[in-house]
Formats: C-alpha cells, structure tokens, sequence
C-alpha cells in the first residue's frame, strides 16, 4: 500500500487515529483494544510501567508490527498493512529505545542517510558524480547543516558515531530522524540513560523541534518531570490497555495511573 | 610536519565532499597516476629496473591492478552493503567466460528457431561479460534478502560450486574444446591490438583507475550510504525509508560487474588461456582475504589488501635467494605459506581492520606529528 498522500492536516486536526487496535505474538497480548488519536502539531507522551506495550505502540504506527485488529489513520487515510518504507514515506520517524545508529558512518553521514527518500538521482548519476548529481548531494548537504547547526553538533560531523559518547549519539539520532522531515516524530525513550543537562538539552530540542518545524511529536518517556513538562496530552498504558488519557494535569491524577506506578493494596 | 592541513579553508560544500579534501593527498594522488601511467612505460621503454624487464609487469603489475579490481568488487558487497559472499571466483569466471563467447560469437541452437550473434569487438565483449555476471549476482543475491552472515555465505558458496561444474561439463562454454581450455581472442580495441607487456599493462590500468573512480562516487553518494546503513542495522534503515531489496541486490549487481570485468581482464590479459581451474573457490579465498586484510569498507584497502596477499609471497620468494642462503625450492615455497599466513594472523590481531584502518590512524597521526596531540 502506497503512504497517503491527502489533503495537508491543520494545526489541531487529527493526524493519527488508532482505533481498538490489538497486537498479540503468540499467546501473549502486546497491545490490546487501545485507541487514542494524535492532533497536528502537538507534543503526544505514551506512558506506562515496563511492559506495558508503548514501544509495540510505536512499532504499530510506523508499520514495523502489524496489529490483528483495528484501525489506524494516518492523515485521513485508514491502512491496514503498511511496509516500514511507506510510513516513512509518508512522513513517520522515529528514534530508538538503544540508539540504533549506522555505527560505522559518520555523524555527517548518518544524517544524510535520513535523506534517501528525498534523493531523486539514480545510480548512474551518482556513480558519475557530475552535474545534476552533484548538485543534488549539495543541496542535500545544505540541508543537513541546517540541522546540525540546530542540534549544535558541528564539531563532531566528521566523527565516526561510535567514537562519540552517549548523550551526542543520541542527539545524531534525533538529526537522522529530523534529516527525513517527518511529519510526525516518533522518539523512543529520547533521554534515557542520560544526566540532568543532558535531559535539559534534549528537552529544548524536542520543544524547538516542535515549534520551529511545527514537527507533531509521538514520546515515550519514564522521567515523568520531562513528559509532565512537555507534552499537551498524554496517553497511559497497562499491560497492553489504555488507562488514561488526556492533559498532564488530569492524568497525574488519575487514580487508575497511581495504582499502575505505585500498585494496588491487596 | 609536511601533511598539514592548516589554512585549507573550503568555502563550498562541493569542494568539501571531494575524494581527497586535503590539497597534500591531491598531490600524492597526481604523483602516483603520473608515475603509473607515465613513469613506469617510460622506465619500460629505456629498460631501466625495477621495470626494465617483462617479470615485473607480468608476474606482480598486471595481477595485483587485476585482483585489485576484484577486491574492490568485493568490498563493495561485503565491506560496504555487509553481505559475505564466497562466490567471487565464480562472478569472475561468469564475466571471463562470457565474454569469450561474446567475443567469438554466441550461437544458440534451440531446435526451431537458432540464436545467433556474430562475434563482438573487444571492449563490448568485456563489458557485456560483465554484465553477465551482474544478473547472476541478482539471482544468487535473492537469498540475502531471507539469510545473513555465514549462511549467506553458505549460500554464495553454492554459486561457485555450481558454476566450476557448468564450466567444466557444459562444452557450450568452452567452444566444444577438447581439452577444456581456452585461448582468449586478440585483444583489439577499436583498432588497436594490445599485445606488448606494458599494452597489457596500460590496459588494465585503464581499467582500475575508472572503475576504482566509479566505485569512489557510488560508495560516497547515496546508494553508499543506503548500503552502509543496511550493514550497520538493517532495521532501523528500513524504518528510514531504505528498501532492504533495493539496497541489497544493487550491491550484489555492482559487485559482480566490477567483479566479471576483472574476471575477463584475468582471462585475457593476464592469463591469455585459461581451464575453469583459474576460477576456482581458491580465488574467492584470495579475493576475500585481500578485503578482509586491506579493510572491509574501503576503496583504498582493496589495494593495499591485493598488493600484500600478492606481492608478499613473491617478495618472501626471493629472500633466500637474494641473501645466498642455500635452501631449496620447494622448501622455500613451503616457507612463504608459513610466513605469510603468520603475518596475516599477526596483522589481524594488532589491527583487526586491515590496512585500511592503519593508513588513516597513521595519516592522523601524522598531522600533528611532532606533536603528540
């Protein structure tokens, strides 16, 4: 199936729906009955203990997992099966739980790779390297300083990503997934493992993420300051089910989160 | 002291992204291709050692520029796209072969309608050779897309097998040859008949510097990155857009074209004629561990990999000799295995990736040199 290629979503339209959608591996159920909706434009958190299926969430959205049952609309088309490859054509990145870099490239290469959907030259061209090809890796070049002035890695471009230290890797990551120009941006856990600056730092890009490109923006996260902080709304899953939804405020206190954190007296 | 790059500024992004963005490697580059394509025919015409003599060209140039380009073919589909393939004598043995039928004429007799193309100009031939072995590395790359690492390679080894046996029992390909073996036809291009050592030479040398050129932008474009980030983590490529089919059987199909060229150039220039033998598993051996020890993703390495594995035994041959130390023949050949494969074992140990890796760790030192940081 092709990505959807509607009519543009407006400022607090719907971009995502997900409805009654159930996910098992074998016996047992990942994700089941969930349904809840992403509008343009907004910061979505995805909450909940470990195991409680948001990874599988996001697995779902950008067409890596296919769900048994349900429904998901991206930009007023609904799918049911979508390749990895379609969803980000369509305009759906994501970041990873572990990064999940290109290792053996470069900073600066790594987020160029984000572009290969936008490049247009075959290999011929690119095997020749003159004229419309060349001219096409500038451009593309162009772009991608553009965003490694944003995220303020200039001095690493050249670094193979391994060499680099935790906080930077996770920060490329972010610029490959911003390289694509999503429309909506999937982070996976985007300050995990990192110190107090280092969430502080990563907290003002997603926010300048969000309001420079008017990029929506999907988070799971555990540092419940950051996704209280962060986003407009937020959605809270239990072993697979949807227990809440809805502003920061309503959901702190939500009595069905507190028992999910903090359990239930027996 | 020399190797600075102090006050290079770049002020357009196209000059940045060139093969050699300092201006010191640009000069080396020029001094080397000079030396290559003028230096050593001149040397050749005045007889002046090390190139006066035939040996030279004949027993070290022309194999190490031919097995290099081999090398590079391979580095494409294991260094850069991360497919181990063990097939590579066989890619190339595709290439020599049918571009010795392109060559002489293809005739097709199926039985109610006959194919017949006449023979075809030398280069054509080549070219179209490789293209060959380009659709069968398509054919035997759809596996990669279900099984990695060793199996592929498993897998990959099924390729040669099958194609020494197609070589050997399939008379088609021979011409209906008694003996198995075939001669190459003249060597014409466009006119001209290379026959000469340093023709032979030159030649081949044409060869590897355009396509070693070519392989250069690919792997630094796009479809290099898309390789690249298939082998480091094919999930998160393909969650990036990268069509795993695309990026994996387009490496498969450069890699056994630039493979079936140095096939042919290996059948024809180098060898003249050859048995199915030339392409044997042991050849894909060779080719594999030229890019396992020059370095698994690097144009550069493919070189240095098929100069040590090449030149390294000729060198240790003639110590002995050169030092009169009264050993025999074969005890020296049997000593060259010992050593050599010593060597490589050494030389994996202290720098697992390959010479290619010691080249840019020692130019990095050697910018700040004297200096140690």
């Amino acid at each position: 199936m092709r990505a959807p290629d509607g009519p543009p979503v407006t400022a607090g339209d719907v971009l995502l729906s997900i409805d009654n959608v159930s996910l098992s591996f074998g016996g047992v159920k990942a994700v089941s009955g969930v349904s809840f909706d992403i509008r343009k434009g907004e910061i979505r958190a995805i909450i909940g203990p470990n195991g409680a299926g948001k990874t599988s969430m996001l697995n779902i959205i950008n067409g890596f997992y296919h769900p048994q049952e349900g429904v998901i609309t991206f930009k007023g088309e609904a799918r049911a099966r979508m390749r990895p490859h379609d969803a980000a054509d369509g305009g759906i990145a994501r970041t990873f739980q572990n990064v999940a870099l290109f290792r053996g490239m470069t900073a600066l290469d790594n987020i160029m790779a984000g572009r290969t959907l936008k490049m247009r030259r075959n290999m011929f061209w690119q095997m020749l390297r003159i004229g419309p090809a060349l001219a096409e890796e500038v451009e593309h070049r162009h772009r991608v300083e553009e965003i490694i002035d944003f995220l303020k890695i200039q001095e690493i471009r050249r670094t193979p990503v391994s060499r680099l230290p935790y906080g930077l890797q996770k920060r490329v990551e972010l610029g490959r997934a911003l390289a694509m120009e999503p429309e909506l941006l999937l982070l996976d856990e985007p300050m995990a493992g990192m110190n107090i600056e280092e969430k502080e730092d990563m907290s003002r890009f997603i926010l300048d993420v969000n309001d420079h490109y008017g990029t929506t923006i999907a988070l799971i996260e555990h540092d419940m300051g950051v996704v209280m902080d962060l986003s407009d709304r937020v959605v809270v899953l239990d072993h697979g089910i949807k227990i809440a939804d809805g502003t920061p405020n309503e959901v702190k206190s939500n009595q069905a989160v507190i028992d999910a954190y903090l359990g239930v007296a027996h | 002291m020399f190797y600075r790059e102090t006050g290079q500024f770049k002020t357009s992004y196209a000059a940045d992204m060139q093969i050699f963005p300092i201006r010191q490697d640009r000069i080396a580059l020029w001094v080397l291709l000079a030396v290559a394509f003028i230096g050593i025919p001149l040397l050749n015409a005045f007889h002046i050692w090390p190139f006066g003599n035939e040996y030279m060209l004949r027993a070290i140039l022309i194999p190490f520029l031919i097995l290099s380009l081999a090398a590079i073919g391979l580095n494409i589909l294991t260094g850069y796209c991360g497919q181990l393939s063990l097939g590579s004598g066989a890619f190339m043995a595709i290439g020599a072969y049918s571009a010795y039928k392109f060559g002489t004429g293809v005739h097709i007799p199926f039985g109610l309608f006959d194919l017949s193309i006449p023979p075809l100009p030398m280069l054509p031939s080549i070219l179209l050779g490789a293209l060959m072995s380009a659709v069968v590395g398509i054919l035997f790359g759809i596996p990669s897309l279900r099984i990695k690492g060793l199996y592929l390679a498993v897998a990959t080894l099924a390729a040669q097998f099958f194609f020494d046996w197609v070589f050997i029992r399939v008379k088609w390909f021979t011409n209906y040859n008694s003996s198995g073996s075939v001669s190459a036809p003249d060597l014409n291009f466009f006119g001209f008949v290379v026959n000469a050592p340093i023709e032979r030479y030159l030649l081949c040398l044409i060869f590897v510097a355009i396509f070693a050129l070519l392989a250069k932008n690919l792997v630094r474009g796009n479809i290099g990155r898309q390789w690249m980030a298939t082998r480091d983590m094919d999930i998160a490529a393909e969650l990036m857009g990268i069509r795993p089919l695309y990026a994996k059987l387009s490496a498969f199909a450069i890699s056994s074209f630039i493979m079936g060229v140095a096939g042919a150039l290996w059948a024809f220039v180098y060898l003249g004629a050859w048995e199915p033998l030339a392409f044997s598993i042991d050849r894909s051996f060779q080719i594999l561990f030229m890019v396992i020890i020059g370095g698994l993703g690097s144009i550069l390495g493919s070189f240095l990999g098929a100069a040590f594995i090449l030149v390294l035994p000729i060198l240790l041959d003639q110590v002995p000799h050169a030092l009169g130390v009264p050993i025999s023949v074969e005890t020296v050949s049997l000593l060259v295995f010992i050593v050599t494969g010593a060597l490589i074992c050494w030389l994996l140990i202290v720098e697992p990736r390959g010479f290619a890796r010691l080249w840019s760790t020692g130019k990095e030192k050697l910018r700040l040199w004297p200096y140690p940081y």
